[in-house]
């Protein structure tokens, strides 16, 4: 049964107001161990076009807010709103919201190893129900403009650099035009240059495209480029 | 339509996991069906033996009764026997010439039997032509004078023709089995029987030798009588060819001799007319519908017969069981065999898919996380198992084409020769030695002439693609597949993409 397609046109949210508004989020993990309060009453606002860096320690909270923001994680209490929807309400279809409002980029870049580039690009279109040669068509464009040339598009994920593998999954997390792009620790796995290099591009996705970018590293020397910084410990949030 | 294409990437572009999982499922798939293929063509071809042996049954004297009435019968003296015939009533005359033979109300009450589908009376005997000469047996009576002496005091002349009688020509045994063929004229009939019509069929060489045609007429002697009313005219309607002793004499065969290679057939009500046993057959003879109610039969003839020993129900059911048996033992043999490979094919496809899926977890949590639904993803990896499956299943589908005769072969030739065995162990018995001694053919083998414990049909098994194969090898496709989908259904259920993502 065909699967319906999605709208994927600009997502960004109107100008003016606080595309995210995260208040009082509060995320608790329960094991034989004990429990471990990882998120504790985060609350703060990003606005459409701006970059936000969160620093702070390994084990701080950082990824696990960032997955609260991006539905993977649902909180105890707090709300998430976007574009003044919220998030954690009940009927919220959240395949929808993961599809085409965030994009996420990881550490390990998480790419589909048996796919190329080019099809690690188009997977979140083809989820969407995109006809295929439209999927193509923004896969080329957006890999061409993370600098991936034809001959790498065309390359199993596995094959390329670490730099490579994380200008793909920028695209990747670009395909469905969303308007908050959720990186966890995107230089983390990179060289200095190579951070430098996918850093300026996060950069360039906010102030061009107009869309917010949010940033968790344990990485100080990104705080150069962010409009707003918090710093996290203990699952706290503190602006800098 | 979009997960079906991915889950077809997925299976191309991970040939090395998917090869090893393919190569496993395909040997224990291919000895599956294998196993499958070699039991239902032996559960199919039992059902066909069936279908023509082992239905086959007679009523006639017993071998016990029979025996004992020759022992008795050699201890009197020729003298002895004369007196005793003078002495006789014609009630005990008839008795005494009747007393190896059965009544045909016995014969006629037990083809009333539900399972009785087809029945026919027999009678042979000895009768004079004395216008023939039978070359066949006067070269016997030729051999020696104590034969010669001894057969002219049981009355057989080089003029002794076996006569056969039963009700219907056509349905005589020998040309039910095709060792005699009519080439000239036609069959008496039921209603010739009925009516006792004088009619007679003639062998082919005796006809040539003594230039009988159809519509010639011959003369026999009634048994035991003299003189012109003893003499019965028969009209030959029709003249046959042996084709068993043609056969049989190509190879060199003892039974090239054969005194009833050159007898008359006709109707059942003339020979007991010819014999003077009116009221008597030799034996009935009955096709039931299956060898499944040999034993009900046996239990019906026992009341009708009551306590007397003197007749005795045999059928072809030991025929059959030398066919069936290996058969049914390399049905339940394969049997085993499928189920255990059906179970090793299953575990085989449970454990692939385990280590499949565990290790594209972090793609799970990727797709999940970039938005993919769990029925797309299951999907995925449904189609990847079915593709898996497929595969190794059309794989096996040809590998059994080739091998399941060879195991088929292998598990009878097995089974063949534990039945050797126990042949062999029988034979050595003392009452098997009698068994055989006293062994008499049934008429549906060719009757009274032909060679006891001759040529039986052996246990083959012909494992030939069936149709249903194709049904169950779909059904085992299906519940392989489903089988190794529960895998990935329960992994992507259970799975948060959270946890998954988190781990380096």
């Amino acid at each position: 049964m065909p699967e319906p397609m999605e709208d994927y046109g600009n997502n960004l949210g109107g100008v003016g107001g606080a595309l995210l508004e995260v208040a009082d989020v509060s995320k608790t993990f329960r094991s034989k161990a004990g429990e471990v309060r990882a998120v504790d009453g985060v609350s703060f606002t990003a606005q459409q076009g701006e970059v936000v860096v969160i620093v702070g320690p390994s084990g701080s909270g950082k990824t696990t807010l960032l997955y609260i923001l991006g539905s993977l994680e649902k909180p105890d209490q707090g709300k998430i709103l976007v574009s003044g929807e919220d998030i954690c309400a009940p009927g919220v279809d959240l395949i929808a919201y993961r599809r085409r409002r965030v994009g996420f980029i990881f550490q390990f870049f998480n790419l589909v190893t048996a796919l190329t580039a080019l099809e690690n690009v188009a997977l979140p279109m083809d989820l969407s129900a995109v006809p295929s040669a439209e999927q193509e068509r923004r896969a080329v464009e957006l890999l061409e403009r993370m600098g991936i040339d034809r001959r790498l598009q065309r390359t199993r994920a596995n094959r390329l650099s670490g730099g490579e593998k994380q200008r793909v999954a920028i695209a990747r997390a670009l395909a469905n035009d969303p308007q908050i792009i959720l990186a966890d620790e995107p230089t983390g796995n990179l060289d200095s240059a190579t951070g430098g290099t996918v850093v300026d591009i996060l950069v360039r996705l906010a102030r061009e495209d107009g869309r917010c970018v949010l940033i968790v590293t344990h990485d100080e020397s990104i705080l150069g480029v962010a409009d707003r910084a918090f710093h996290m410990a203990d699952g706290r949030l503190s602006p800098r | 339509m979009r997960a079906l294409k991915r889950g077809f990437r997925s299976f191309r572009r991970h040939p090395a996991a998917n090869l090893v999982v393919v190569l496993l499922l395909f040997v224990c798939l291919t000895f599956c069906l294998s196993m499958l293929a070699v039991k239902l063509a032996a559960d199919s071809q039992t059902e066909a033996v069936k279908g023509r042996i082992g239905n086959y049954g007679e009523i006639r004297s017993s071998s016990g009764y029979m025996m004992s009435t020759f022992e008795r019968e050699r201890g009197k003296s020729e003298a002895e026997r004369a007196r005793e015939v003078r002495g006789m009533s014609e009630e005990e005359e008839l008795e005494e010439r009747a007393k190896t033979l059965v009544p045909e109300e016995l014969a006629d009450a037990f083809s009333r039997h539900r399972y009785i589908l087809t029945y026919d009376k027999i009678l042979t005997a000895g009768v004079t032509v004395p216008g023939i000469k039978n070359v066949e047996l006067s070269s016997m009576l030729d051999l020696s004078k104590e034969i010669k002496e001894g057969a002219a005091a049981s009355g057989i002349t080089e003029h002794t023709f076996v006569f056969e009688g039963n009700t219907n020509g056509a349905s005589a045994s020998e040309f039910l089995n095709g060792s005699k063929r009519l080439i000239a004229g036609s069959f008496y009939t039921y209603a010739d029987h009925l009516e006792a019509n004088p009619v007679v069929l003639v062998e082919r060489n005796l006809a040539d030798e003594n230039g009988i045609e159809v519509g010639d007429t011959v003369t026999a002697r009634v048994s035991g009588e003299s003189g012109k009313k003893a003499e019965v005219k028969l009209e030959v309607v029709g003249i046959y060819e042996t084709v068993e002793a043609e056969r049989q004499s190509q190879k060199g065969s003892f039974a090239t001799f054969n005194p009833a290679g050159n007898k008359f057939f006709a109707p059942l009500s003339v020979v007991q007319t010819l014999n003077k046993t009116p009221g008597y057959v030799e034996l009935g003879s009955y096709y039931f519908d299956s060898v499944d109610h040999t034993e009900e039969l046996r239990e019906a003839f026992a009341e009708a017969r009551g306590d007397s020993d003197r007749y005795e129900f045999v059928t072809d059911e030991a025929d059959y069981r030398l066919i069936s048996d290996p058969l049914e033992k390399v049905g339940k043999t394969s049997l085993i065999g499928f189920g255990g490979a059906l179970g090793a094919s299953a575990l085989i496809i449970l454990l692939a898919m385990a280590i499949i899926v565990g290790g594209r977890t972090r793609e799970l949590g990727v797709l999940k996380a970039i938005g993919a639904t769990d029925r797309q993803v299951v999907t995925q990896y449904a189609v990847e198992v079915l593709c898996i499956c497929l595969v190794a299943i059309a794989l096996a589908t040809l590998a059994t084409a080739l091998v399941s005769q060879g195991i088929g072969d292998w598990l009878l030739s097995g089974s063949e020769n534990g039945r050797v065995v126990e042949e062999g162990e029988e034979a050595s018995g003392y009452a098997a030695m009698m068994a055989r001694l006293t062994e008499r053919n049934l008429y549906k083998e060719g009757g009274l002439f032909s060679l006891p414990g001759g040529e039986k049909e052996e246990a083959q098994l012909n494992v030939v693609y069936q149709g249903r194969m194709l049904a169950y090898g779909i059904l085992i496709l299906l519940g392989i597949s489903l089988l190794g989908m529960a895998i990935p259904v329960a992994w992507i259920n259970r799975l948060e993409p959270a946890r998954v993502l988190s781990m380096e």
